[in-house]
Formats: C-alpha cells, sequence, structure tokens
C-alpha cells in the first residue's frame, strides 16, 4: 500500500493525480489550515467538541442518505423525519421507560422509512417522488402531534439523556461517539459484508444485478428502512442535546445529507461513494459553518459559501473520472 | 468535374481510430467508384461500423483522409455527412416510432429551412420514393404500426431522400425473406445504374458474391485487402476475414455427451413476450445451439427459462426434478447461469473490479454468519478463475471498463463458473469480441461442457453457431421451429427454418 503510494506520487504529475484522487481529504486539511490561521478559537477545545456536537446528527443521516445513494436512489424525507421523530421520542420518554422509549423511536423511524422503501422497490415509484410524499407527510405529523409547539423532556429518562448528548467521554462528545460508531459500522458493512457489496452492485448496475441472481427489491427496500432507522437515531440525539422534541427540527437537513455525501465523493447514479469519505463531506460543511461563525460571517454569505465549495468538490471529481 | 472511369467517387486512405488504448482502425483504406456496389467484409468487431461511422460523422479519425469526388471533407457530425451526400441505414433502426412515416423519412428536413411545413407535399414525395422501392408502405401510417420489415425500407428510403452519392447498407436484408431481398437488389442495381456508390456490409457471403463488384476485407482494424469480386470466391473470403480457414477457428468437439438430459422444458409459454410453446431438452457435456432471426424470440426464451420474464405455463426439468424459477434469483440458486448479449447494460458491473464482479454470484460460499465476507476465500476464489479463464489484467482490483470486450465477456461468464452451475445460457458469446478472444472463449465454451455441463449458446453467427454446437435449434415467430443435426448444418437449412420454411429434402420427400 505504501509502496503504491509512493510509486504513484513519484510518477509524472503523480502528486496532481494524488490530490485529485483524496480531493475530499484535500479539501478538509486545506479547510482546517485555514481555520487555525484565521482563528484563534479554532483550535480550542470548547469550539472542536461544539463543532462535533453540531456535526453529529446530520453526519448520522449523511450515513442513511450515503447507502440510499449507493443504490441510485434518493431520501428527500430524512429531515422531516428527525423532526416528527424528536417529537415522537419526547412524547415517548415521558410516557415509557428510556430503554423502550429509543427501541420504539428507532422501530419507528425504520416502518416510516420501509414505506418509502416500499414505495420505491415494490411500487417502482421514483425515489425522488415518494421521498418527498413522506417529506411533507412527516413533517405534517409532527406538527400535529407537538400541535405545533415543542416537547419537553419531563422524565429522569429525559434528565439522563439530556446528560448523555452534552458530555464528553475520555474528551470526545457522547454523541460524537455515536455517530463515530456508526460510520465505522458503515465502513466495515459497505466493505467486507454482503450487504454492502450487494447495494453497490446495485447502483452500479440495476438490471446486470437482477441477471446476477440479486435480491434487488428486497436490498431497494432495506436501504431506505435504514435510512429512515438512522434518521430516528438522530432524532434521538438532537431532541437529547436540547432536552425537548421539535416539529420544527431537522429543517432541510436533507439537502445537507446530499451535500454532504455528494463532497464526499459519491455518484448520485449510485454505486460509487464510501463511508469516510462521506464523514468528510460532513466534517467540510460543518467546517465551513463553523469558521464562518468564529468570523462573525451571517448565514446569509454563509449558504453561499457552502454552494461554491461543493461546486468545486464536484469539479475537482470530474478530473478524477477522466 | 466529371468522373472517368478510374476516378474514384471515395477515397478513404491510411484511416486509424482508436477509443482510448483500443486500436479499432489501423491504417485502412477503403476506394469506391461512382456506380459500383462495394461490399465491407469483417467478423464482428472487426472496425467495419467504426469505419463507416466515421465516413458518416459520427466518429472522427485519429489520421487518414477521406476525399470525396477528389475533394477532402471532415464531417463533424452526421449532418454534415448528409449534405455531403453520405447517407447510411444502420442496422439498428433509428426511426421515431411516433411520427409519420412521411414525417421520418424527411426528418433530417424538418426544422431546417422554413417556419411552415407543406405536410401534403412531404406525405405525397415521401409516397412517391416508396412506391418507386417496390414496397407497399402506406407514408402517412405510423412507423409504430409497421412491421420490422417495412421499417428497415423505411430506414432505406430516408437514406435516399437526400440527394445520395455514397449509399451505406448495414446488414440490410437480416429481417427480410427471399423476396424482398429480390426487391432489394433490384433497387440497388437501379442506383448503381444512377451513379450512386454503394457500400454494402453483409455476413451473407452469397449475397455478396450475388450483387457486389468489389470486396474490401477487415480483420482486426486492417484490412487484409481489396479486390475484384470476380477474382475470388467464399472461401477466399473467408481466409481474408479469420485469417485461416474456417475450421481452425473452432476447437475440436471430442466431449463425451451423457445420455440423459440435464435439463428440460416442456411447453414453455410466455406472458408478456411472443415466446410460446418452447420444448427442448440439454444434455450434460452438450452445446447446444439456438439460431433464429432477431425478434424470433431467442433471448426472450433464455430470459423466461432464467426467470426474468413473466412465463404463463410451461415445466422446467433440472437433474430429473420439476424446478419453478420465478426470478433469476430462483434461477442462480438452481445453478441456472445466464450471459446476456447486452453485456455492458445486463452482463457485467463496469465501474466495478473484476473481483467484485466475480464474487456478485457466490457470496453463499464466501461469506460467513451475517453475511460478512471471508476475503481471502474471495480472492482465492477469484484470482482462481482469472488464471482459469485467462483474462488479461495486472490485478483483480482492475475495473471492468477498462478491459476489452472479449475480457469482459470472459468476467461474466466467469461470475457462473464461479457457483458451478449445471446449465448456462450464453446470448452472442463473442459480439464485438476480436479473433483471438473469440477462439478463447470457443475453447472455453468447450471446457465447460466437458465438465458436465449443459451450454445453450444462442448466436446470430452463422459460422459461428455451426462450428461450436452440437445441434441447432431455430426459433421462427417465438417457438422452435426446426432442429438440425450436425450432419445438416448448412447457412441455408438455418435461414430456411428461421424464416419458417421447410428444408429442401423434407421438400423433395414430401
Amino acid at each position: 500500500m505504501a509502496l503504491a503510494l509512493k510509486e504513484q506520487l513519484s510518477s509524472p504529475g503523480g502528486i496532481l493525480k494524488f490530490l485529485v484522487k483524496y480531493n475530499t481529504v484535500f479539501i478538509f486539511l486545506l479547510l482546517v489550515i485555514f481555520s487555525a490561521l484565521i482563528s484563534d478559537v479554532f483550535f480550542t477545545s470548547a469550539n472542536i467538541t461544539n463543532l462535533l456536537k453540531q456535526v453529529s446528527g446530520i453526519g448520522i443521516i449523511s450515513i442513511g442518505m450515503l447507502i440510499v445513494i449507493l443504490t441510485g436512489g434518493i431520501d428527500l424525507s430524512v429531515g422531516s423525519l428527525v423532526a416528527l421523530l424528536a417529537v415522537t421520542f419526547a412524547i415517548l420518554v415521558n410516557l415509557v421507560v428510556l430503554p423502550l422509549a429509543i427501541l420504539l423511536t428507532i422501530i419507528i423511524g425504520f416502518s416510516l422509512g420501509s414505506i418509502s422503501g416500499y414505495l420505491v422497490a415494490y411500487q417502482k415509484m421514483a425515489p425522488f417522488v415518494a421521498t418527498l410524499a413522506l417529506m411533507t407527510i412527516a413533517r405534517g405529523l409532527g406538527f400535529i402531534y407537538s400541535k405545533g409547539s415543542p416537547v419537553t423532556f419531563k422524565t429522569a429518562g429525559g434528565v439522563f439523556m439530556s446528560d448523555f448528548a452534552n458530555n464528553s467521554t475520555l474528551g470526545v462528545p457522547n454523541i460524537a461517539i455515536v455517530f463515530f460508531l456508526i460510520v465505522i459500522a458503515a465502513m466495515v458493512m459497505l466493505r467486507y459484508n454482503v450487504f454492502g457489496r450487494l447495494i453497490i452492485a446495485i447502483g452500479s448496475n440495476e438490471e446486470a444485478s437482477r441477471l446476477s441472481g440479486i435480491k434487488v427489491n428486497k436490498y431497494k427496500f432495506l436501504v431506505y428502512a435504514i435510512s429512515g432507522a438512522l434518521a430516528a437515531t438522530a432524532a434521538i440525539i438532537v431532541a437529547s442535546r436540547t432536552n425537548l422534541g421539535s416539529p420544527n427540527m431537522g429543517m432541510s437537513w436533507e439537502l445537507d445529507a446530499i451535500a454532504a455525501v455528494v463532497i464526499g465523493g459519491a455518484s448520485l447514479n449510485g454505486g460509487r461513494g464510501t463511508a469516510i469519505n462521506t464523514l468528510m463531506g460532513v466534517l467540510i460543511l460543518g467546517l465551513i459553518s463553523n469558521i464562518l461563525n468564529l468570523l462573525n460571517v451571517p448565514s446569509y454569505p454563509q449558504q453561499v459559501v457552502k454552494g461554491a465549495i461543493i461546486i468545486f468538490a464536484v469539479l475537482l471529481q470530474r478530473f478524477e473520472s477522466k | 468535374m466529371k468522373n472517368s472511369e478510374n476516378d474514384y467517387r471515395l477515397e478513404m486512405t491510411g484511416i486509424s481510430k482508436s477509443f482510448g488504448v483500443v486500436s479499432v482502425l489501423k491504417d485502412v483504406n477503403l476506394k469506391v467508384k461512382p456506380g459500383e456496389i462495394h461490399a465491407l467484409l469483417g467478423e464482428n468487431g472487426a472496425g467495419k461500423s467504426t469505419l463507416i461511422k466515421i465516413l458518416s460523422g459520427v466518429h472522427h479519425k485519429d489520421t487518414g483522409t477521406v476525399r470525396l469526388n477528389g475533394q477532402e471533407i471532415n464531417p463533424k457530425n452526421t449532418h454534415e455527412g448528409q449534405v455531403l451526400g453520405i447517407s447510411v441505414v444502420y442496422q439498428e433502426l433509428s426511426l421515431v416510432n411516433d411520427l409519420s412515416v412521411a414525417e421520418n423519412v424527411y426528418l433530417h428536413k424538418l426544422g431546417a429551412s422554413k417556419f411552415w411545413m407543406n405536410w401534403d407535399k412531404i406525405t405525397r414525395d415521401a409516397q412517391e420514393l416508396l412506391d418507386s422501392l417496390g414496397f407497399t408502405i402506406d407514408a402517412s401510417a405510423k412507423v409504430r404500426d409497421l412491421s420490422i420489415v417495412q421499417k428497415q425500407v423505411v430506414e432505406i428510403a430516408k437514406a435516399l431522400s437526400e440527394d445520395t452519392k455514397v449509399l451505406v447498407l448495414d446488414e440490410p436484408t437480416t429481417v427480410f425473406d427471399p423476396t424482398d431481398t429480390k426487391k432489394l437488389f433490384d433497387n440497388l442495381f437501379r442506383l448503381k445504374d444512377k451513379g450512386i456508390s454503394i457500400i454494402y456490409i453483409s455476413h451473407h457471403l452469397d449475397e455478396i458474391i450475388k450483387i457486389a463488384d468489389s470486396v474490401t476485407v477487415l480483420r482486426d482494424g486492417v484490412d487484409t485487402g481489396t479486390m475484384p469480386i470476380a477474382e475470388t470466391d467464399t472461401d477466399g473470403i473467408i481466409r481474408l476475414m479469420i485469417g485461416r480457414d474456417l475450421k481452425d477457428l473452432f476447437p475440436a468437439r471430442n466431449v463425451e455427451i451423457g445420455s440423459d438430459p440435464v435439463f428440460q422444458v416442456k411447453n414453455l409459454t410466455a406472458k408478456d413476450t411472443i415466446v410460446h410453446d418452447v420444448s427442448f431438452c440439454v444434455r450434460p457435456g452438450e452445446v447446444l445451439g439456438i439460431a433464429g432471426l432477431g425478434g424470433s424470440g431467442r433471448t426472450e426464451t433464455a430470459k423466461l427459462i432464467f426467470g426474468a420474464d413473466k412465463k404463463k405455463s410451461g415445466t422446467l426439468i433440472l437433474d430429473g426434478k420439476e424446478i419453478r424459477t420465478k426470478s433469476p434469483v430462483d434461477a442462480a440458486a438452481f445453478q441456472i447461469g445466464f450471459v446476456s448479449e447486452d453485456r455492458k447494460e445486463e452482463g457485467v458491473f463496469l465501474p466495478l473490479s473484476i473481483r467484485r464482479n466475480i464474487s456478485v454470484t457466490s457470496f453463499k460460499s464466501i461469506s460467513g454468519k451475517l453475511g460478512f465476507i471471508n476475503v481471502d476465500n474471495e480472492y482465492k476464489k477469484v484470482l482462481g478463475l482469472i488464471e482459469k479463464l485467462n483474462i488479461k489484467t495486472p490485478s483483480s482490483e482492475v475495473n471492468v471498463k477498462n478491459l476489452s470486450g472479449g475480457n469482459q465477456q470472459k468476467v461474466a461468464l466467469a461470475k457462473w463458473l464461479s457457483i458451478d452451475s449445471k446449465v448456462i445460457f450464453i446470448d452472442e458469446p463473442t459480439r464485438g469480441v476480436d479473433v483471438g478472444a473469440k477462439i478463447e472463449i470457443y475453447n472455453l465454451i468447450n471446457e465447460v461442457a466437458k465438465k458436465g455441463v449443459g451450454v445453450v449458446v444462442i448466436s446470430s453467427d452463422m459460422p459461428e453457431i455451426m462450428g461450436i454446437s452440437d445441434r441447432i435449434l431455430v426459433m421462427h415467430q417465438g417457438t422452435i421451429y426446426g432442429e438440425l443435426q450436425k450432419d445438416q448444418f448448412t447457412e441455408e437449412n438455418i435461414l430456411r427454418y428461421s424464416i419458417g420454411k421447410k428444408l429442401k429434402q423434407q421438400i423433395q420427400t414430401i
């Protein structure tokens, strides 16, 4: 591996090729260096902790988005699912014991994702359309169940979750640990598990997959269900951070998640993308907001910069495929 | 300037073209006189289509010159080619189904000039043109409602609607029966008399001998020479095409064929396609060929058996036991393999590595609990197959899109060998594959059969299907019309069955 790397770097134009190949890592490091130079506060543990806490929720749904996109689909419902499920969790945590509340929320998330999965895999509905419908349904249900206002945690279970979500272990925020564990699990699944291999195969050529005897529908169904379960996990985390579930949570998170996956070099046509690169995409987006916040840049220019970064990252990837 | 007898209408000299690292044409020359029918021959993948596409402006040559009436031309797209007077009738029909025949014939002129179209005039002109060809087709009918033969005629009419100087016909008679073919030839002779140069591509050597004035043969992207048709015969042309005598191309078949069929199909009928009442059997070690025209239901039969299309009725028997294949998942579980004719769309995963391509069918044997893959076993299996199939690649991690057509085909085949398939259906095993890889694939098919696998090969390539099969079934209009034993293998017999006619000797005995 190291030898191959050395060879690559010493070949003509090798450094450029290397940069293009690992462009997400490159952009990430560039941003870190830039941030450190421009702001004294950036490398303080308070800021880094804050940054990690901020990205964990979107990071978790980005992993769900990645596996959906790997099959060639898209899941627009995840942001709204976060809202509905955060409200659901807040209601449940006040009603039943904590482990049951967590379990039920994840099962409900899985079931809601299954609806998209069923429509896409078995009813052959376009993923964009099916998840768009679920997106508005979930957002609406969130408002209905919360009667339009946030549901606060009132029990000991709620206090426990709030402590967990706001504290760190060995200096790493607990919720970031949950996020990293999910990234690692996704890495392992995509590389060494039949499930991961098959969803990549389906995304790279669905017809060839079908004619290779792969249960295409089953796997397409499953990725949306898993994406729903991950949205539930993200919902539990963001609700716990603020001690409440609000139907306004997760607003346009689905777009940030898609952006993170795309910056991470995944192809929206499916078949290409890795968990580690999606992690990079999530961190890049988080870093941009973080540094712009530190520089007191208002949120509208921030959006412009984010958009520019997405274009830059994807243009770099165009190089790679040539 | 008027052309004298020795002037060429079209001169293509020193044409070379590569796609990426694959060199498709190497220093090819093609010279055609006015009023000449010039046959362009070569096997699939020899570079004929690429040469024609350079002429018409689809592809751009790397080196060489193209002259039309002595003037150098460089058409950048097909429209420029057409304006120059180069019309091509491609094998794959390029008509717009939802438009009328007349609109299709004049499609390239619609939108070109005026704001208002004179539809009556267009329909009238088109009708006149079609009538002059001697086929009865209504110019105001929708193309969707035409038969495949009629569509082909419209395609030819379209090419002639321009002031054509060079007309290229790519396998025009594939769908024609002998009467239609004769009509087409009469038309070609008429065009020839008008001074139009015709480049005629066909696999039917008998046709070539009948109508062509001269012939140019391509082999692996090199032209092996041009000669007047009077100076050669079919054997001579074949030698030029494959660089050896036909019998050397195909491996000797000395395989022990079992007596009990490994796989039987009884009265299979499809729900959504024309396939009906198909019955046949394959014995272990046998290579069974399925011939027929395009659209006769060969591919659909294989897909039906494989569970990719829906069945209406019929029975499948594997190793003496009745099986049901509702989907390819079932078929693969019963160790039935299917290599699609459309390698890139249905056969391989182009952006994935060879390893990931091959192991996609065999996870059952290389993964443990919870679906975790034993990567050591995976490598062992994949590397073993790469070596056995002689897939030319530096490593198992190379993406399949970077392999040649022949090696891609081997990967598609390896997928099914990795699960020890009992029956394998291979649809057009050597389409777009060069001669060298062809021989390897034939040897491979032979070897697979030797292990007692029943191999069913679907092919439109007549020499191929006769060269590798032990027995040939010929399909016509969705069912098996006839069966040929080895001593009955001739192009003529296959063709007669393909178009729904009895064999000659059968007619005589009746």
